[in-house]
């Protein structure tokens, strides 16, 4: 297991804090500069932290606390394998070269560690490519080379820093399934580094948002894209229909409408407390006639790209703006044109309410560590 | 044909790579992480390049002169010049394999570091195959500059026939008893191996030559 608790302040601030169980894939995701590769320099030791605590299995890779230093291994002495997103294969060596570099800690023996660098590159389906040059193979295969030989040397953990953003879709695919097939013969934490969020919930169990430096939520897809902590993280999971209220004993208001919801009280938030919320496509309805249960809305904005729609509808009496994406069948069903009158029905069950902070509110460094949605 | 000197210059020449070669490898390596120093010490290691040479035999006909080192005297003969000569070249060597140093790519460093190889596996295995251009031009750059210098041996060494006076000091000394045909022969001579160190390093350098090194990894 790979426990991770560090912070600084500068060159750029960096408080992050996760936990990765062996055969978890985890991916840190967040705006670019947010500190996502960052954290994972850190881990491997290409990056100095002012304190905290970096452990694998139990061993610590580095322990400082209060700027005295107990523990900072070398970057050579963490098993780690690291994936860098421009491969990184060295240039005057072949391919069956480049896997073998890892392993000469362990193995003497030149032939030795040949013959082993070959069957990785057996096992990722590249056995023809063995002497080729990095400059004679495509992205893909040069990543398959790269992954190789950070695997080459059995690390304790797996770094992966964007590895897949300069390589085309196709190709992508391929290696998303050679990830989802070795990961489960490694059985080692691997940390996946992306700004692709459908690209993290499609291969993550579990994903961090990451933004100014601070891990901000870690949970699993779904629960961060129905339950964001807080309306920032919405925001950077892209949900588009973030809305404000005030909620009181379960009256949940929408700011610049009258409308009012009733929603399950857990007893967690206090009474008048101003808050953000959210409510996932699923939760959204659209009907042409209305119903005692729908608000009534004019389309603002009506754009289609191939079969789905983006609408934009603004809620009658109100300067509220609601986000939908719908099938063309759908559009078409509900006769739905610029300027035509819809309404929509709000399911309060897949209300989630979020604490209204501003981004640079300090308190949000303390809340921070802790990580369970609301 | 003034045999003597010629072999003077080469044996010069040769003693300054086998020094100079390690040195330039050492100083340029240091010289990647020298922090707030860099330009400091860059601008010290080039001065040789803008000085006058006289003005740098100058100083150290005046810093060495008496001095002995391990009981060879520093002037006047073939150590002085030999110093006088590695001062001069501190550039020439430093300057290729430190551009060569920089063209790598700093995650080619990195991912040297999480294979797991030491600093020295890394240079030795990494860095040094990367680097075996600017280290050529580094040599043949030295080699023909130590054959041509001037100003600083006749300095530093005097003209002592068999100890300090180098094939150009010879020429100069031909030139100014009038056996201009003395002086044209040794001239060509030079022309010619230096002809040779530069067309040897620059057809090691043509792209149809960019292949790797050959050897056991």
């Amino acid at each position: 297991m790979l426990k991770l608790q560090i912070s600084q302040t500068s060159p750029m601030p960096l408080q992050i804090q996760l936990a990765c169980l062996p055969g978890e894939l985890h991916a840190l995701v967040g705006p670019s500069g947010s500190g996502k590769t960052s954290t994972l320099r850190a881990i491997a030791g290409l990056m100095g932290v002012d304190e905290g605590l970096i452990q694998c299995d139990d061993i610590d890779w580095f322990n400082a606390n209060h700027a005295k230093v107990n523990v900072n291994l070398p970057t050579a002495d963490r098993s780690c394998g690291f994936l860098f997103q421009q491969y990184a294969l060295f240039p005057h060596l072949n391919a069956l070269e480049n896997i073998a570099i890892p392993l000469r800690k362990h193995y003497p023996d030149s032939s030795e560690r040949l013959k082993l660098a070959q069957q990785w590159l057996d096992n990722l389906g590249i056995s023809d490519l063995s002497q080729r040059m990095p400059q004679e193979l495509s992205g893909g295969q040069q990543q398959r080379v790269a992954l190789a030989r950070a695997l080459a040397r059995k690390p304790k953990v797996l770094l992966l820093d964007e590895p897949f953003s300069a390589i085309d879709i196709p190709t992508r695919q391929e290696l998303y399934k050679t990830l989802a097939s070795i990961r489960k013969e490694l059985n080692i934490p691997i940390l996946l580094v992306t700004h692709d969020l459908k690209e993290a919930s499609l291969l993550a169990d579990r994903i961090t948002v990451i933004d100014q430096g601070i891990s901000l939520q870690t949970a699993s897809p779904r629960v961060l894209f129905q339950k964001p902590r807080n309306s920032r993280v919405a925001e950077l999971v892209g949900i588009n229909n973030i809305f404000r209220g005030v909620f009181s004993a379960g009256a949940l208001s929408l700011d610049g409408s009258p409308h009012v919801f009733q929603v399950v009280d857990k007893g967690k938030i206090p009474a008048g407390q101003k808050v953000a919320w959210v409510i996932p496509q699923s939760g959204i309805s659209v009907y042409a006639q209305s119903t005692s249960r729908t608000l009534a809305a004019t389309v603002n904005q009506l754009s289609s790209i191939g079969q789905i729609a983006s609408i934009q509808f603004l809620l009658k009496g109100s300067e509220v703006l609601v986000n939908w994406e719908a099938s063309s069948a759908e559009i078409k069903r509900l006769a739905i044109q610029l300027g035509s009158e819809a309404h929509i029905e709000f399911d309060a069950q897949q209300i989630h309410i979020m604490p209204l902070r501003p981004i640079n509110d300090p308190r949000r460094l303390q809340e921070s560590g802790n990580t369970s949605a609301l | 044909m003034d045999l003597d000197s010629i072999y003077l210059s080469l044996k010069l020449a040769l003693w300054t790579l086998a020094i100079m070669i390690p040195l330039g490898v050492w100083c340029a390596y240091r010289l990647l992480n020298a922090g707030s120093m860099k330009a400091w010490l860059e601008a010290g290691l080039a001065l040789p390049l803008v000085l006058p040479p006289t003005v740098l035999g100058y100083y150290f006909l005046v810093g060495f002169g008496g001095k002995t080192f391990f009981g060879v005297p520093l002037v006047f003969s073939f150590t002085g010049i030999l110093i006088a000569s590695l001062i001069v070249n501190l550039p020439f060597a430093i300057q290729p394999i430190q551009r060569a140093f920089e063209a790598i790519d700093p995650q080619i460093r990195e991912a040297a570091k999480v294979c797991g190889l030491s600093p020295w596996q890394a240079f030795r295995f990494i860095e040094l195959p990367l680097i075996w251009r600017g280290i050529l031009s580094a040599s043949a750059l030295t080699f023909a500059h130590t054959l041509g210098e001037f100003g600083v041996v006749l300095m530093v060494g005097g003209a002592i026939p068999g100890e300090t006076k180098t094939a150009s000091i010879a020429i100069y000394d031909r030139v100014q008893s009038f056996d201009t045909a003395g002086a044209g022969k040794l001239s060509l001579l030079l022309l010619g191996i230096s002809l040779i160190a530069i067309a040897l390093s620059y057809g090691l350098f043509s792209p149809r030559n960019r292949h790797r090194p050959t050897g056991k990894r």
